[in-house]
């Protein structure tokens, strides 16, 4: 079993985008789902469609959730607590640049890592340079 | 113990993304420290081989050679298993 990944962005294009770019790297390993836009389609998100997201992926070794903007948050946060007790505990918001972070942490869950080790490859994304090669 | 090697990356898209995650997960099957530098972008930084973002950022691309140095106790099996990974091409997966 592995840790599962769910990206909520504003935007659905988003998130298929980056859907796809995860998937290249993962190539199946990893599941991850996505949830972006709000209800009616336009710009923004969805507590309900979150959760949505959350039930698809979810398994014993937990499911780390990022988002692309600090109001995803919030959405993110409603659908955490509707969430039964022994699930809102394997599910863990980051605080993590989104591509970077999904990118780096699908890797990670790849591997086999548990939660923690997953979540803290997502944060230090944040950190990590991209020039200077 | 330590090792190196140095190879030269011939996959189309360099040690980029999905050849790059291959070698990261490769890299972590390791207990050694493993960097990996960019010699033809001067070898200056070093990036963790069990490090996406790091190894992505050395902006490998086609022709470039790296330097892949190990140290621990599985060093020589690392860089030997690292080496024939770039060498084929990163195989299917």
């Amino acid at each position: 079993m592995t840790v599962s990944l769910v990206v909520v962005s504003h935007s659905r294009r988003l998130a298929e985008g980056l859907a796809e770019l995860v998937e290249q790297v993962v190539q199946g390993r990893v599941r991850v789902a996505f949830s972006g836009g709000a209800e009616d389609g336009r710009l923004g998100t969805s507590a309900a469609d979150i959760r949505r997201a959350l039930d698809e992926v979810d398994g014993p070794d937990g499911v780390l959730v990022l988002m692309d903007l600090g109001s995803a948050v919030m959405s993110a946060e409603v659908a955490l607590e509707e969430l039964p007790e022994e699930r809102r505990r394997r599910t863990r918001l980051v605080d993590a640049p989104v591509v970077e972070g999904a990118v780096a942490a699908a890797v990670e869950a790849s591997l086999g890592s548990e939660l923690d080790a997953v979540a803290r490859v997502a944060e230090q994304a944040r950190s990590q340079p991209k020039l200077g090669g | 113990m330590a090792a190196s090697t140095e190879v030269t990356v011939e996959h189309e898209h360099g040690l980029h993304l999905r050849p790059a995650a291959d070698f990261v997960r490769l890299a972590a099957r390791f207990q050694s420290q493993i960097r990996v530098s960019n010699l033809t972008r001067g070898g200056n930084r070093q990036a963790s081989a069990k490090s996406l973002l790091e190894v992505t950022s050395l902006g490998v691309d086609r022709g470039h050679r790296i330097r892949i140095e190990a140290e621990g106790g599985d060093a020589e099996e690392a860089v030997v298993q690292l080496r024939r990974l770039v060498e084929s091409g990163f195989g299917a997966g």
